[in-house]
């Protein structure tokens, strides 16, 4: 049992679908940047995504937004079909991808019943001068190798080492990923579910808290409130 | 000091009495050797030779499937990782590798054990082998001198074509 | 079913002819076909030089073109297990021309089957560490996934076929070594052990072919059925269904048939070996071609219909995609190769021949190609979340590759057919010394 199970939850009232979170994932996370063609081809790559439903007729037309990201899910389906561990579950319950171990089988792309998983098909190239926004913190992905949400575990992995060598425990807000911290509507929040005092413990716990195809059985770590419908 | 005479038949049930005739004369199964260029089959008794074959193909199978089981095993608490909730080590998914395994232990003992028992590669050089004629079936004696007279009556007797000393090609 | 005697040194002379010399139309059809998988492999090489992004595959539909290769050719790969192995298991006189044939076809359709789980990996230079071997980072691969199955199931039945194609080979290889010179003399002296003909080595032989007709049988089964779960082990709408393991055998042992009958009937035409196998063969094959039609009809209709009474909406979508949508051609063309085609052709009696086997076997062929093409494209194509949705084509890359493994599979099969005798000599001889 780990001092950390790090979850997320995302208020769709509040969300706009403006995409910063979007923006702010391809900033921290160096992520590729795909031109028309390639976008057209399905080769776009995009971490957190925004998927819009429409329902109804106009005028009583309703649009649905929904930032959909790795859901880190406790039973995830992506795991035990990587041959070579690329994949596996950390004791801080997050989904970790192994860059350098990966050999490109992409099973684990296919076994997501979210499709968040991302496929590096050839070496990534920014035009210039993008490649001086790239985050230090962050590897590049080369071709061949399989990438996703990872609840930015790089703004984890520091902010437990700052609270560590000020000798204090992480409190509720010391780790913000880069989608939460962008959202101009505060729809999301990012913490510790083994904290109850938490942010993320509170809204998960709410009466309006759901999960994304929760009858799979995955247990996902993102929750969505959304008005009982 | 051994020698080796050849008699050739063209029938099988002609060869079936030599080899009666030979083993009641004291010849026994190693100094009785059959050739032909395909398989021949002997009733039961004439000239049995007892196989393992299927005792080693199932000990390569096991052997196979507990090496296979103590791997998976030992690799998979050597260095834990979870994935999708399921156990570190889980029996039914790797259970087929299990099975794999198995068969391969199976199928590589019954190659082994085919090589071993048909003699094949760890046959005498010294020891003179006859020259396939298609369609007969050639015996081969090994007898010691005294005995040349007795081997090639028997052979004669049971309708051979063709009785001769047999030696090493040179 | 007795067939007409040949006289022992015409069967000799017959079989053994198409291993002397080469002519022009032998050497021109092995050149232009090394020329394809040639440039089969030169698109392999752009693929791994640039990266594995030249191929047509793409968010969601991970695998394409090279998967449904991959199922293809280890599907053609159960023609020499049902010839050899249940022919052999049940004592059936006709197989025995057929066998070798059978039996090469196996071992280079996993050849070259094999090698698709390797075209399709994003970074094949590190392919090895799908093996467990000691290493700095202390890490072992994973034996709980389907792929790691596959390495399994494909090395053991590897292994197994080959073993069971080169054992029936000796004493052919050993006659043949009395009577060649040069190379061949040294190859053939060389694989036959020393075999010299003793009944300990024929004993030996028989009861290690019966042990290996069982084993490898019970092999081919696992190995397909591995392969099925590939997909069925995944969540993926169409895909977890509990019929693929059967299901798949059947289409293996349906597509691997097919395979046979064309490869014989090219053999019986171009090695003038109209007298060993004959038309009583070859419907025999239709026969059971027609049978493996019938039994795919039954799993293609069990799992439609069940798939349609469910009604579940994510597994509907994908089911009028493949019936009344954008992939609804491919199936009905699958439908018709595979089921309408053998149905009236093989079904019929007096349709019932050499050419109509043949044809009705390479329509079955392109048909269970588009059956693996139709489980694998529209279940990635429409995952469950619709905004994920996309389209699949193939790339030049994908394409040369795949007809380049044709191409692998007939270069492969002429050079074997030109080593060794494809009719096995030993096997087909009767047994003269019965006669009295």
């Amino acid at each position: 049992m780990s001092e950390h199970r790090w979850g997320m939850a995302i208020d769709l009232d509040r969300c706009t679908g403006c995409q910063a979170c979007v923006a702010a994932c391809h900033a921290e996370n160096n992520l590729q940047v795909s031109d028309p063609a390639s976008a057209a081809k399905g080769r776009a790559v995009h971490w957190i995504r925004v998927d819009r439903y429409y329902e109804g007729e106009f005028p009583d037309v309703r649009v649905k937004y929904r930032p959909v990201l790795c859901q880190q899910c406790d039973d995830a389906p992506c795991e035990p079909v990587c041959p070579v561990y690329a994949t596996y579950h950390n004791d801080e319950g997050l989904n970790v991808q192994v860059y350098n171990r990966c050999v490109g089988t992409r099973y684990c792309g296919n076994n997501c019943p979210y499709s968040v998983r991302f496929f590096n098909w050839f070496d990534p190239v920014w035009a210039e001068p993008l490649q001086l926004q790239h985050n230090p913190d962050v590897s590049i992905r080369e071709g061949g190798v399989m990438e996703k949400c990872t609840f930015c575990v790089q703004r984890i992995s520091r902010a437990k080492d700052d609270a560590k060598s000020e000798g204090r425990p992480l409190k509720d807000g010391d780790v913000q990923t880069a989608c939460v911290q962008s959202c101009p509507a505060e729809a999301m929040v990012f913490g510790d579910l083994n904290d109850p005092e938490s942010k993320v413990s509170q809204w998960a716990k709410s009466g309006r808290s759901t999960q994304l195809l929760e009858e799979l059985g995955t247990k996902p770590k993102v929750f969505y409130l959304e008005r009982a419908r | 000091m051994s020698l080796y005479l050849t008699g050739v038949f063209s029938y099988k049930d002609a060869a079936i009495q030599a080899v009666k005739d030979l083993k009641a004369a004291g010849y026994g199964p190693e100094d009785v050797i059959v050739f032909s260029d395909e398989p021949v089959e002997f009733p039961r008794g004439v000239l049995d030779r007892p196989s393992h074959m299927s005792l080693a193909a199932v000990s390569g199978a096991i052997t196979f499937l507990v090496l296979c089981v103590s791997f998976v095993y030992f690799t998979q608490y050597n260095y834990r990782l979870a994935t999708g909730g399921m156990p570190i080590f889980s029996f039914w998914p790797t259970s087929v590798i299990f099975y794999e395994m198995t068969m391969l232990g199976a199928i590589l003992s019954t190659f082994g054990w085919f090589i071993w028992e048909s003699g094949l590669l760890r046959r005498d050089k010294s020891v003179p082998v006859p020259a396939i004629e298609p369609e007969v079936i050639c015996l081969r004696v090994r007898y010691s001198p005294e005995q040349y007279e007795t081997a090639a009556t028997i052979l004669e007797k049971a309708g051979a074509y063709s009785v001769a000393r047999l030696e090493k090609a040179a | 079913m007795a067939l007409a005697p040949i006289p022992y040194h015409q069967v000799r002379d017959d079989l053994w002819r198409p291993l002397a010399g080469a002519s022009k139309r032998y050497t021109l059809t092995l050149a232009l076909l090394s020329a394809v998988a040639l440039w089969g492999l030169i698109a392999w090489g752009y693929q791994i030089h640039v990266g594995i992004g030249v191929a047509g595959i793409r968010r969601p539909v991970f695998w394409g073109f090279y998967l449904v290769d991959f199922v293809f050719w280890i599907g053609i790969s159960h023609a020499g297990t049902l010839i050899s192995a249940i022919l052999r298991l049940t004592d059936a006189d006709w197989r025995k021309p057929v066998t070798r044939a059978a039996e090469a076809i196996t071992v280079f359709a996993l050849m070259i089957g094999g090698m698709f789980p390797l075209i399709h990996l994003g970074r094949v230079w590190v392919f090895y560490w799908l093996f467990p071997y000691p290493n700095s980072r202390l890490l072992w691969p994973n034996f709980r996934s389907p792929l790691m199955w596959d390495v399994t199931a494909i090395s053991t039945y590897l292994t197994g076929s080959m073993i069971f194609l080169y054992l029936p080979l000796i004493p052919d290889v050993a006659q043949l070594a009395e009577r060649t010179t040069g190379w061949r003399l040294r190859l053939y002296k060389l694989l036959s052990l020393g075999w010299s003909g003793s009944d300990r080595e024929w004993h030996a032989l028989e009861r290690a072919m019966r042990l290996m007709a069982g084993i490898i049988l019970a092999v081919a089964v696992s190995v397909h059925s591995i392969v099925a779960w590939d997909f069925a082990m995944a969540i993926a709408p169409l895909w977890h269904s509990t019929i693929f393991a059967p299901y798949f055998v059947v289409g293996a042992i349906f597509s691997g048939l097919a395979g046979l009958i064309v490869a014989l009937n090219i053999i019986r035409r171009t090695m003038h070996l109209e007298a060993y196998l004959t038309p009583h063969h070859f419907k025999n094959l239709a026969k059971l071609l027609l049978l493996m039609s019938l039994l795919w009809l039954y799993f293609t209709f069990a799992e439609h219909l069940t798939v349609w009474y469910g009604n579940e909406p994510k597994e509907m979508n994908i089911f009028g995609a493949r019936m009344r949508g954008r992939f609804s051609p491919e199936f009905w063309v699958m439908v018709f190769v595979n089921f309408v085609v053998p149905f009236v052709l093989l079904g019929i009696r007096r349709l019932r021949s050499i050419t109509t086997a043949t044809i009705a076997s390479v329509g079955v062929l392109i048909g269970m190609w588009l059956e693996r093409y139709l489980i694998i494209v529209p279940t990635l194509s429409m995952p469950r979340l619709p905004a994920a949705w996309g389209r699949y084509s193939p790339s030049w890359v994908e394409i040369s590759i795949t007809v380049a493994t044709f191409a692998a599979m007939a270069m492969l099969y002429l050079i074997f057919a030109k080593l060794f005798p494809i009719v096995s000599v030993w096997e087909f001889e009767p047994h003269a010394q019965e006669e009295e």
